[in-house]
C-alpha cells in the first residue's frame, strides 16, 4: 500500500513540478516574445527616423517600424517556433529529480 | 490622498441630490505629509514600506530564531513560507543550484506581496506599490543582480555576445543587435516595473471607485438599487486583488528567478 502511495505521491509530486516550470516557462518566453516585437518596432523606428532627419524623408520613421517589426517576427518564429522553444521546455528528467529532491 | 474626494462623498454627497460624482483619480495617490524634516516630507506610502519591510524582518525572524528540527508553531509557517517560493518560483527556474538565491527570492516576494496587500487591510488601504517611486528601486535592485551576475560568470564579452542565442548567421547576429540592446535595457526593466505598478494602481483605482460610488449612489429610491450593483462590484474587486497582490508579486519574483537563471549560463 505505501509503495502505491508513493508512487501516487511522486507523480503528484512531478505534475506539479511540470505545471511549475511550465509556468515559468512561459512567463518567461512571453514575456521575452512581447519584447522583441515591441523593441524590433522601436530600434528601427528610431534608426529610420534618425536616417529620415537626416535626409529629410519621414516616411522612413514607418518603414523602419515595418521592418523592425518583420526582423522581430522572423526571429521569434526562428527561436521560437523552430526550434520548438514552447513546446519542448528544457525540462529534462535531471531537472525534475533537482527539483524534487530533498526538501 | 488628499482626503477630497472621501470628504465630498461622506459629507452626504449622493446621488438626484444634485451633486455630482466626486469620481477618485490621480488625487487619491497624492498624499499630505505625516511629518517633514526640512525639505523631505514623510508620507504613508512611506511609512507602509516600513512597515512591510518590518513585517517581513520580524516574521522570519521569529519563525526562525530556535529552529526546531520537528517545526512547530510559526517556524512551521516560516516554512511552508519558504518552501512556497522555493518549489513554486526558484527550482522551476534555477534548479537546485539557484538555492543560494533563495533569501533573495523570499524576501523579495514577500516584501512586494505585503506591500502589495496593504491595499485590502482596512485602516492601511493602500497599495504602496502603486506609487512607482517604490517600485524602481525593486527593478533596480534585480538589473543589478542580473547584470554583476551575468558578466561574473560568462565575461563581459560573452555575456553581450550570449544576449542572441549562439548559431544564428552572422548577418541576421548584426541585424538583431539593436533589437536586443533595447529589449534588454529598455523594454524588459521598464514592463518588470510598470508591470507591478499598473496593476497595483489600477486595482486601487477601481475599489476606490466603486468603494465611493455605492456611497454616493446610497438614496431612497432606485438608487439604493444601484448601490446594491456598485456594493457587489466593489466585493468582486476586493476578492480579485487578493488574487492579483499576489499574483503579481510571484510574476515579479518568478522572472527575477528567470533572468538570474539566463545569467548564469547562456541562453539557448
Amino acid at each position: 500500500m505505501s509503495g502505491k502511495g508513493n508512487g501516487a505521491g511522486t507523480r503528484y509530486t512531478a505534475a506539479r513540478t511540470t505545471a511549475a516550470e511550465g509556468r515559468a516557462e512561459g512567463l518567461n518566453v512571453g514575456w521575452t516574445v512581447s519584447g522583441y516585437l515591441v523593441s524590433g518596432m522601436l530600434a528601427y523606428g528610431l534608426i529610420g527616423w534618425l536616417i529620415g532627419r537626416a535626409v529629410h524623408v519621414p516616411l522612413l520613421l514607418p518603414v523602419g517600424m515595418l521592418v523592425g517589426l518583420a526582423i522581430s517576427i522572423g526571429f521569434i518564429i526562428y527561436r521560437y517556433g523552430v526550434q520548438g522553444a514552447v513546446t519542448q521546455p528544457q525540462t529534462s528528467a535531471k531537472a525534475q529529480k533537482e527539483m524534487t529532491g530533498d526538501r | 490622498m488628499t482626503g477630497d474626494v472621501t470628504a465630498l462623498a461622506s459629507g452626504g454627497c449622493h446621488i438626484f441630490s444634485g451633486c455630482g460624482f466626486p469620481a477618485p483619480g490621480l488625487q487619491d495617490f497624492e498624499w499630505k505629509p505625516l511629518f517633514s524634516i526640512g525639505s523631505f516630507d514623510f508620507t504613508k506610502p512611506m511609512l507602509l514600506a516600513i512597515l512591510a519591510a518590518l513585517v517581513v524582518i520580524v516574521f522570519f525572524w521569529v519563525a526562525f530564531r530556535k529552529p526546531k528540527l520537528v517545526p512547530r508553531g510559526m517556524q512551521n509557517l516560516g516554512e511552508i513560507a519558504i518552501l512556497g517560493v522555493r518549489d513554486q518560483i526558484l527550482r522551476p527556474s534555477l534548479g537546485r543550484r539557484g538555492d543560494s538565491y533563495l533569501p533573495f527570492l523570499v524576501s523579495l516576494f514577500f516584501f512586494i506581496y505585503i506591500m502589495n496587500v496593504m491595499e485590502l487591510i482596512p485602516l492601511f488601504q493602500f497599495p504602496v506599490t502603486s506609487r512607482i517611486g517604490f517600485v524602481w528601486p525593486l527593478v533596480f535592485i534585480v538589473y543589478f543582480l542580473y547584470l554583476y551576475l551575468g558578466v561574473k560568470n560568462q565575461g563581459p564579452w560573452g555575456y553581450l555576445r550570449n544576449m542572441i542565442p549562439p548559431g544564428v548567421p552572422a548577418p541576421i547576429y548584426i541585424i538583431l543587435v539593436p533589437v536586443e540592446l533595447l529589449r534588454f535595457f529598455v523594454f524588459q526593466p521598464f514592463t518588470l516595473g510598470v508591470r507591478l505598478f499598473g496593476n497595483m494602481f489600477a486595482g486601487h483605482l477601481l475599489l476606490t471607485i466603486f468603494t465611493i460610488a455605492t456611497w454616493y449612489l446610497l438614496s431612497l429610491s432606485v438608487g439604493l438599487l444601484y448601490a446594491a450593483g456598485s456594493f457587489a462590484l466593489a466585493i468582486f474587486v476586493f476578492l480579485l486583488e487578493t488574487l492579483v497582490t499576489l499574483l503579481q508579486a510571484f510574476i515579479f519574483t518568478t522572472l527575477t528567478a528567470t533572468y538570474i537563471a539566463s545569467s548564469l549560463e547562456a541562453s539557448h
